[in-house]
């Protein structure tokens, strides 16, 4: 999980906004409606990079309906020290 | 000419240019994310392209080299780098594949 966490975060092109968006995912639970205001980044993006952390089981869904809220994973959960330590990288 | 002499100078143009893909993803993430781990990945990069480089330099414009290698290097030879340098491009596209998501 720690080398899947570092590329789809830190290895990949979106990665950097992938990590305000689990950011964002920890401190409450969103759809990507409130992301991408939140976020101020266009709802596609904000879909692409949900699908890409959900692939990945990095978050995941509340259910399937319009509106489900998303939230980092029980993985991620586990893993979260490895998380911690790409934000602050990305803060400073 | 030996035929196979273009499928390397192909292949590792190619390589180029995908490497120069991914240092600039990689170049643009460590700068944001000061991390060993992004580091690696854009040293690994560099290190590849300057690889690349210098053998696309011996086969297309080194004045000696490259008729060396077009001219005397016989078929067998040949087929086994043409391999490398191919799987090497192959391997670098699906990386950059899986980069630009």
């Amino acid at each position: 999980m720690e080398a899947v966490l570092w590329y789809t975060l830190a290895g990949t092109r979106g990665g950097p906004n992938r990590i305000r968006i689990l950011q964002a995912l920890d401190n409450r639970p969103r759809n990507p409606n409130q992301l991408a205001d939140h976020l101020d980044l266009n709802y596609d993006t904000i879909r692409h990079h949900l699908d890409v952390l959900a692939d990945n089981d990095v978050i995941e869904s509340s259910g399937d309906d319009y509106g489900a809220v998303y939230l980092p994973s029980e993985t991620a959960r586990a893993n979260w020290d490895t998380v911690e330590t790409i934000i602050t990288q990305l803060d400073s | 000419m030996n035929s196979w002499i273009l499928a390397a100078q192909a292949a590792t143009a190619v390589t180029l240019l995908l490497l120069s893909v991914l240092v600039v993803v990689w170049g643009k993430n460590y700068r944001q994310i000061r991390s060993r781990q992004t580091l690696g990945m854009l040293v690994f990069a560099v290190i590849l392209l300057i690889e690349n480089g210098f053998a696309f330099y011996v086969y297309s414009l080194d004045p000696v080299l490259s008729v060396w290698f077009s001219e005397q290097v016989p078929n067998g030879p040949w087929v086994a780098m043409a391999a490398f340098h191919v799987l090497e491009a192959v391997a670098v596209a699906f990386l950059t594949y899986v980069t630009l998501d």
